[in-house]
């Protein structure tokens, strides 16, 4: 890397304070505010009342809350098992650069990510549409009709068919990641290890996993801090519904702050969210510093 | 060959969607009531131009594309400046400054849509296009200057010190040198926050309630709620939607998944 020495025409920080007065003005701000709204009670309108920590007590007693964080929770064990298995086997699928249309096959596995989340939510809305949907139809016309549900309406299947659709568009990143890991390791590897005459499960287990474990750590921690920042999907089909059965947490915060109009208990909802993604963001860059050393 | 058939049955599951919607975005309502799984008989056109105008996707895309053009070029101008900066000179207090913008890394978007809110309540933003432009520049910011500044870290000395030598000012050194050799690494962010701004969601529910103000996302969900029975329309506006993300993917699909690849595997 080279350092060059400033000259004297303006300072360098001069190029820095555009983005600085940015990021202060609409990110650092209202990190700020947020930590002080949850400090008072206040419905948006009338004047609001400093109560210091009472909105933490509240939070720690609330049931709605820990039931919202559990959803979440189970949506991250989920999430670290399906889409990541499903994205590794792709990737080993289509990292074979020798495969017919592999590249064709890459831009179409991925192409999930760039819809937005509302046009995952249209399609999967018809896919479970109780009376017209693609799988309820299916079972019917395959004569399993005992089978055909309310997919989003039942409140022991609503969760599940959430991930479900969740992971349609999740895997096309752990894919993604896994092909660029793959691609990395030496093809050289693999010749030998043929020649020694080693299975598949064997170049997979000796050299395939050691050389994306890096690749690994990273997608399950992603993943991890996404798991708790699932908004657009559930707030389109189920707004948490039916009762609580599919609320998670950013859904519940906004509820609290917009719809119930209790602002401060919405930021204290936002901080408690915050402080579970920062701890997996800590972990992670702990663990890819750990990486980094070790290479 | 296996493998390719392989791949090819799984990509069903995102072929056989995308079809669907595209083929249903073409029928009219007796034709989907009739023949729901199959191919349009007859191209219906006119669902196109009835989502255009009386669903207001007109309206909608036109929304969308005046907050990702000023996003995504803000956060490629600012970022490319703040990197430059941070990447080539010493100067007092840069670790610290570094490290205030990597906060930015840790705290999602969401966590802060209430203090947002308010705070365009009282810039009195709210149903302004300005409202989305403003938090997505901000929070777009980290990711790009750590992803410029590691490129522009790798670029080659023997360049820089030419430019130098030749009395080049600070700013020459990056309007003249730095910017051509880093294309790769802006394209990749700008097409990456393209995207991400194009179907961003969350915001645009908080803080835009005025129908003229929408964007694409928000609108679909508003026209979901709405005509939900009109499938054809409905389908010609999710279409709508995502098209031009689709195009932009595919053209760029390499800085595409750059930029996601570098987000995620790049050392900080």
């Amino acid at each position: 890397m080279t350092i060059l020495r400033w000259q004297n025409d303006v300072s360098p920080v001069f190029f820095i304070v555009p983005a600085l007065i940015v990021y202060t003005g609409f990110f650092i701000y209202p990190l700020v505010k947020l930590l002080e709204l949850s400090l008072y009670k206040w419905d948006g309108i009338l004047a609001r009342k400093f109560i210091g920590l009472r909105h933490y007590e509240k939070l720690l007693g609330d049931e709605r809350f820990w039931e919202a964080l559990s959803h979440n929770f189970y949506w991250m064990i989920a999430a670290i098992i399906v889409p990541v298995l499903f994205g590794l086997l792709l990737a080993i699928l289509l990292s074979r650069s020798s495969m017919y249309g592999s590249i064709i096959f890459r831009t179409i596995f991925f192409m999930p990510q760039v819809f937005s989340s509302v046009t995952v939510a249209l399609i999967w809305q018809w896919i479970y549409n109780p009376s017209y949907g693609a799988i309820n139809v299916f079972l019917t016309s395959i004569g399993l009709e005992q089978l055909t549900q309310g997919w989003l309406g039942d409140s022991a299947l609503v969760l599940p068919s959430l991930f479900i659709a969740w992971s349609w568009v999740h895997y096309g990143f752990t894919m993604i990641i896994f092909i660029a890991a793959i691609d990395a390791v030496d093809e050289v590897f693999f010749d030998a290890a043929k020649v020694d005459g080693a299975n598949l499960w064997q170049q997979f287990r000796h050299i395939l996993l050691p050389s994306i474990r890096g690749a690994l750590t990273t997608i399950i921690l992603v993943t991890a801090i996404s798991s708790f920042q699932i908004f657009d999907l559930v707030y389109v089909l189920t707004r948490g519904g039916p009762g609580d059965a599919s609320m998670v947490v950013p859904v519940y915060m906004l509820e609290s702050a917009f719809t119930l109009r209790r602002v401060g208990y919405g930021a204290t909802v936002a901080i408690a969210m915050g402080l579970v993604i920062v701890g997996f963001s800590v972990l992670f860059l702990a663990l890819r510093g750990i990486y980094r050393d070790s290479d | 060959m296996a493998y390719t058939a392989i791949a090819g049955f799984l990509s069903l599951i995102v072929v056989f969607p995308l079809v669907w919607v595209i083929a249903t975005s073409l029928k009219d309502r007796r034709q989907i009531i009739q023949n729901p799984l199959g191919l349009p008989e007859v191209y219906q056109w006119a669902n196109y131009a009835d989502a255009w105008q009386e669903g207001n996707f007109g309206a909608y895309f036109i929304n969308s594309i005046l907050v990702v053009i000023p996003t995504a070029l803000g956060v490629v101008v600012l970022s490319l400046l703040a990197a430059y900066a941070f990447a080539m000179y010493r100067f007092r207090g840069k670790n610290a400054l570094f490290t205030f913008f990597l906060i930015g890394l840790t705290v999602p978007l969401g966590i802060l849509i209430i203090p947002i809110f308010y705070q365009m309540v009282s810039l009195k933003l709210v149903n302004n296009l300005w409202a989305l432009i403003l938090p997505q520049t901000a929070i777009g910011l980290p990711f790009a200057i750590l992803l410029l500044r590691g490129f522009i870290q790798e670029l080659p000395k023997e360049v820089l010190d030419a430019g130098r030598i030749d009395g080049c000012s600070n700013w020459g050194i990056l309007r003249f040198i730095v910017m051509p050799l880093s294309r790769p690494a802006l394209l990749s962010v700008m097409i990456f926050n393209i995207v991400w701004v194009w179907n961003q969601f969350l915001l645009p529910v908080v803080l835009i309630q005025k129908a003229s103000a929408r964007t694409l996302p928000q609108g679909l969900s508003v026209f979901m709620g709405r005509y939900g029975a009109d499938f054809g329309l409905l389908m010609a506006g999710a279409t709508i939607s995502f098209i031009p993300v689709v195009i932009v993917y595919i053209i760029f699909q390499r800085q595409f998944i750059k930029g996601i690849a570098a987000g995620a595997l790049s050392g900080i």
